[in-house]
């Protein structure tokens, strides 16, 4: 019954209900899509960074990731490379020589980091053979190709099949350099890796540093982002004097952005809610004020306090749930409108490029932002109710009888 | 047997205020099972506050109302709240039948706090449906109903509970003179043979000519209490 009439009840104003509800779709509305965009330019990073180096798994030598010298490197990893070929876990793996030296040309130098990688492993793991921009990526012919990123090409002058020298240490502690070739030239979105990062075959970066097996860096691709943590441990395991992180562990900013999209939508569903209390309580109380001689009756014939207050409860309760999947569908269907197409934000393309940040933005709505946006409009809806069914409940009914 | 004793009630109205303003002053009062009794008075002298205060929907400042041997002027909000359920029908001026709900729905409310079972609504609702003379409108809204036909709901709405009285305060005065005749009718062939009690406030010539006994109220007291024939 308590239902029967509340919801009866706020039919009786039509278009004070309509906007209410409308509020409360429009409000859900506009943090879904806030925080579908931002989850999207998040995800645009991750997804950038995971595919251009991290990969989603790293091992490395446990001093390795804090003092990055190629003393620090993997030793004999036979076994373990046998163990990553056989896991069908694993979609793909790349085993890397990293150094940091420099590169020269006529025109500038640059402090770099050299990735010594097999093009055709490496092309399985990260996708810089499909950032080209001019000419081509590493392939086993030619003698000792480079690719380069289009930001430090510029800097340094170079194009396709200039030559660059590069410098750096060998094993021994001796400084090596050796002429390379460009061979391409890539662009990411991100024009921090595009200046300092080269790419050359392992096996001639080796034989510079007078090792033919040294590597310092294994990367993991796997089938089922779930079973990161099993396949962690799995390394881990194979390899315990090695360190096994995981993507968001080896970049700290990568996982600063994922918690901070779910600190960001707390604070953005807080805020937006806040906003929405305020119209519901004003709502709701002019609903109250209005029906002040009839909640008078209710308890003069016997309706007691506790169902006076529920029936306000739920007549709130009720205007949020015809809003929210009203929001939370409109939402959907925007997110899903520009989720193929993406949102253009060419025109701040190069801010973006400097954060690693594509100028396409998808964005996605997780089930975790509507879960988020189901419980705060839940906790919002019980709090707006509070104070207007406070106020029925202390009416006195022999004044709220008399009024007219 | 007495239904309701009313024991030196007096009710002031700002009591800390330089114009305090006295409603009642000191009435005594019993009213037998079965009675069809009016409350008479000029406007202002008492007889809603009375009615109010018997109700439990009011406090009397002074002096004790005593129904079934309880003093209910010590009950606590809910307890008053909960006890108007199970002791007390009202019919008002204004009929104050709930706009959402349909004749049905409103003459069924009360036993739906009472969580009576359907069968018991169905039965009762018909019954009194029947008695006022509705059947063909119980699933309009108060809106869709006359005056008259709307004050028979309340009258319905009052009795659903069974309770052990009804407090009508000036029920007809909305009412046309068929409207009043027929709803007198129905209250008193109720009083008969369901042996309610009945209690008007009225100042309605017709109301009091129909009452078998008439309380006179003026400045807040009994000024006159006599049994008609």
């Amino acid at each position: 019954m308590l239902l029967k009439i509340a919801w009866r009840n706020i039919w009786r104003s039509k278009t004070r209900s309509i906007i209410v509800i409308l509020s409360i779709a429009f409000g859900i509305w506009s943090v879904a899509f806030l925080l579908s965009f931002s989850n999207g330019m998040v995800n645009s990073y991750i997804e950038r960074s995971i595919n251009n180096e991290l990969a989603h798994i790293q091992i490395h030598h446990p001093k390795f990731m804090d003092e990055p010298e190629l003393g620090y490197h993997l030793g004999d990893v036979q076994d373990l490379m046998d163990q990553i070929s056989k896991d069908s876990t694993i979609k793909s793996y790349a085993r890397r020589t990293l150094v940091y030296g420099m590169i020269s040309t006529a025109k500038g130098a640059q402090g770099i980091k050299i990735s010594g990688i097999s093009p055709e492993m490496e092309s399985q793991v990260t996708s810089i053979n499909n950032a080209m921009a001019t000419g081509e990526y590493l392939s086993e012919s030619g003698k000792n190709p480079v690719i380069i990123g289009q930001k430090l090409a510029k800097k340094l002058g170079a194009k396709e099949r200039s030559k660059v020298v590069l410098t750096f240490q060998d094993i021994d502690g001796n400084i090596t350099a050796g002429a390379f070739r460009v061979k391409g030239i890539f662009e990411t979105y991100n024009a921090l890796f595009d200046e300092g990062n080269v790419f050359v075959r392992r096996k001639d970066l080796n034989a510079l540093l007078n090792d033919p097996v040294i590597s310092h860096e294994i990367a993991l691709k796997i089938h089922d982002l779930h079973q990161l943590d099993h396949v962690k441990s799995a390394m881990k395991n194979a390899a315990p004097n090695l360190s096994v992180q995981k993507y968001s562990e080896i970049s700290p900013e990568v996982e600063l952005y994922e918690s901070q999209i779910s600190i960001a939508s707390i604070i953005i569903i807080g805020i937006v809610m806040l906003a929405l209390i305020f119209g519901i309580i004003n709502t709701m109380l002019m609903a109250v004020l209005e029906r002040y001689k009839e909640l008078g009756i209710l308890m003069a014939i016997g309706m007691n306090k506790v169902k006076v207050f529920f029936m306000i409860v739920i007549e709130t309760i009720l205007l949020a749930l015809i809003g929210a999947p009203i929001g939370i569908f409109i939402g959907w269907l925007s997110v899903r409108g520009f989720s193929e197409t993406g949102i253009n934000l060419s025109s701040f393309s190069e801010g973006l490029r400097a954060y690693g940040i594509s100028e396409l933005i998808y964005p996605e709505l997780s089930t975790m932002l509507v879960g988020y946006l189901a419980i705060g409009i839940g906790i919002t809806a019980i709090l707006a109710s509070v104070y207007p069914a406070m106020k029925a409940i202390r009416l006195d009914p022999v004044s709220a009888i008399r009024k007219l | 047997m007495s239904v309701i004793e009313a024991i030196n009630i007096h009710k002031v109205y700002n009591p800390d205020s330089d114009v305090p303003v006295h409603a009642l002053r000191g009435i005594d009062l019993k009213i037998d099972e079965g009675e069809f009794t009016a409350i008479v008075g000029p406007s202002g002298s008492g007889k809603t506050t009375l009615l109010n205060i018997i109700g439990g929907l009011d406090r009397p400042s002074e002096g004790k109302i005593i129904i079934d041997n309880q003093d209910i002027s010590t009950f606590k909000d809910n307890e008053l709240i909960d006890f108007r359920q199970k002791n007390i029908g009202f019919v008002f001026q204004s009929y104050n039948l709930i706009p959402v709900l349909t004749a049905r729905e409103n003459i069924e409310f009360v036993m739906l706090l009472q969580k009576r079972t359907e069968q018991e609504r169905e039965a009762r609702v018909m019954e009194l449906v029947t008695a006022v003379g509705l059947e063909d409108k119980i699933h309009k809204r108060p809106n869709q109903l006359s005056g008259g036909q709307q004050q028979r709901v309340a009258v319905a709405r009052a009795l659903a509970s069974k309770p052990k009285f009804i407090l009508a305060d000036e029920p007809t005065a909305n009412l046309d003179s068929a409207s009043t005749t027929q709803l007198l009718d129905i209250m008193h062939q109720l009083n008969r043979e369901e042996k309610i009690t009945f209690i008007f406030s009225t100042h309605d010539q017709r109301v009091i000519d129909r009452a078998e006994r008439v309380i006179t109220i003026d400045d807040g007291k009994v000024v006159n209490d006599e049994i008609q024939n």
